[in-house]
């Protein structure tokens, strides 16, 4: 058999093997061909314009979304998603024919060697994933837009960094600080009142960085708390080089946090449910407010600083989410 | 069946902790010195009625409760529990601290707070309140690049180890946040929680 020579570059697709040699692909499937004598298949990776229109014949005709095994067809042809196959009734939406249980598996299998470009890349990605790994990708990109940090209301808004910082600042109110040290007084006069969660947050600019300090009541197993923590507006990885504390206090006792702001990219929720960072009970928060003690004026003290953790340094973050 | 609950132990030490069942229950020694009213023992479980001098009551916690005494103001512990997950009762720890011509309880104890496991860490002073409050103490607990630290006033053991626990005046955390503070490369979920602090005297 002729084999051609294509310059492509390698992916080896998840579940068979690829064998590279000198530019063309040896597709050797795993899962079929009991015949010891079958030629090896010559397919070469599916790339650029190509890609483009197959990748368009994957996009379910109702919802939109791509299509992931199992496939669905009916008897004229047309593909459906499995989520929306369970929607229609048996009755192909493009053609209006009775459906059945036919599977488009030459489909499946052309996704597998399609590759395609992150769908971030004009954002700066420069990645290209098989079909079948791309959404994983995309999910984890580092350069997927974030979302808006706002806690308390599901905001939808995404964009970079300074996008961001202006929509909380325009749309959300948010007070903006500049500096890294903070001392706010958190004032409420009716404490009882912790059935819904209620927020604060401000936004702090110093090291050329945003940082968002929330400060929150809600209601943990253990009844009503407080909590403060400060979550870093980028990546985890950068977010590691800089540490912060939190301090409350009065009548000669001190609660201090030390810790590594969380990125954003880990939701307000992930992070308030991982206790991560300063929580008091409320009867302590009304302790350290002083005077009668019926009313909440907590005093929150805190600062940021750039440090970095070393690999070595035992940090282990197991989930905390759990 | 399950393992006794028994197993938080001060890793330094290789004995058990045993929630001592106090075998001098109606055995009470009243010793008045001065114009004192006697102390009751502040060993953490209400069932010893104990009563006596600081001095009685430190021989009573040596011999009686076995009880550790550490000599100094900065101590760390190194609490080790290999079974978090059997915390239907309360496990208590108590260390003796001596300084300053005087002593100090270091409580640590699991309990639930509103069924949440929580851990709680305090000190008590042994001696009355006037001059508890001369001294503070700092409690700290870290790992996994997080620190956290309680300052306080050590409490006289004129109020007993429930009231103190029950008003939360000491060092407390989730046990979710403990098991952080504990988490190493070995993803086990096994409290490891070093805790270390000092006592001085304000004035």
């Amino acid at each position: 058999m002729e084999t051609d020579s294509m310059e492509s570059s390698t992916r080896s697709s998840q579940n068979d093997e690829v064998h590279h040699n000198g530019g063309t692909f040896h597709f050797s499937s795993t899962k079929s061909h009991s015949s010891a004598a079958a030629s090896p298949t010559v397919v070469t990776n599916i790339v650029g314009p190509t890609a483009t229109s197959v990748y368009e014949l994957l996009e379910c005709p109702v919802c939109t979304c791509s299509m992931y095994p199992p496939i669905h067809q009916c008897h004229n042809g047309h593909t459906l998603c499995s989520t929306c196959k369970v929607r229609v009734h048996n009755r192909c939406p493009t053609c209006r024919q009775e459906l059945g249980d036919i599977r488009c598996l030459a489909l499946e299998k052309v996704a597998e060697s399609l590759e395609l470009p992150c769908k971030f890349y004009n954002l700066g990605c420069p990645e290209i994933f098989p079909y079948y790994s791309k959404l994983k990708h995309e999910s984890l990109c580092n350069f997927r837009p974030y979302g808006c940090p706002y806690a308390g209301s599901e905001c939808g808004v995404v964009g970079d960094i300074p996008f961001l910082v202006s929509h909380l600042r325009d749309d959300h109110k948010v007070d903006m600080h500049a500096g890294s040290t903070f001392n706010h007084r958190y004032v409420k006069s009716n404490p009882r009142e912790v059935e819904n969660a209620t927020w604060m947050l401000t936004v702090f600019q110093c090291f050329g960085q945003y940082f968002c300090l929330h400060f929150e009541a809600f209601q943990l197993g253990m009844g009503p708390v407080y909590m403060a923590f400060l979550r870093f507006m980028g990546d985890e990885e950068e977010a590691r080089s800089y540490s912060y504390s939190l301090e409350v206090g009065g009548s000669g006792r001190k609660l201090t946090w030390e810790g590594t702001p969380r990125s954003i990219r880990d939701s307000h929720r992930k992070v308030r449910d991982s206790n991560d960072g300063l929580i008091i009970q409320r009867n302590m928060a009304l302790f350290f407010s002083g005077g009668d003690r019926k009313e909440l004026k907590l005093r929150v003290t805190g600062k940021i600083w750039k440090e970095q953790h070393s690999p070595d340094s035992g940090l282990f973050m197991p989930n905390l989410s759990s | 069946m399950e393992p006794p609950i028994n197993d938080l132990q001060i890793e330094c030490q290789v004995n058990e902790l045993l929630d001592f069942p106090c075998s001098i229950d109606h055995h009470t020694r009243e010793v008045i010195t001065d114009k004192e009213k006697p102390y009751n023992c502040p060993y953490c479980g209400s069932k010893c009625t104990v009563t006596g001098d600081i001095q009685c009551l430190l021989e009573h916690l040596r011999n009686d409760h076995h009880v550790e005494m550490h000599d100094g103001r900065c101590f760390s512990h190194r609490y080790v529990h290999h079974n978090p997950k059997h915390y239907h009762h309360a496990t208590r720890m108590l260390t003796l601290l001596d300084c300053y011509g005087r002593q100090f309880c270091l409580h640590f104890e699991a309990f639930h707070l509103k069924k949440t496991p929580m851990y709680i860490a305090f000190m008590q002073f042994m001696g009355d309140e006037e001059e508890a409050t001369s001294f503070s103490y700092t409690l700290e607990v870290n790992g996994n690049g997080r620190k956290m630290t309680w300052q306080g006033v050590p409490r006289s053991i004129r109020d007993s180890h429930k009231t103190v626990r029950d008003s939360q005046d000491g060092l407390i955390i989730t046990r979710k946040l403990a098991l952080f503070f504990s988490a190493d490369n070995t993803n086990s979920k096994q409290l490891k929680l070093k805790i270390s602090g000092r006592v001085w005297r304000e004035h």
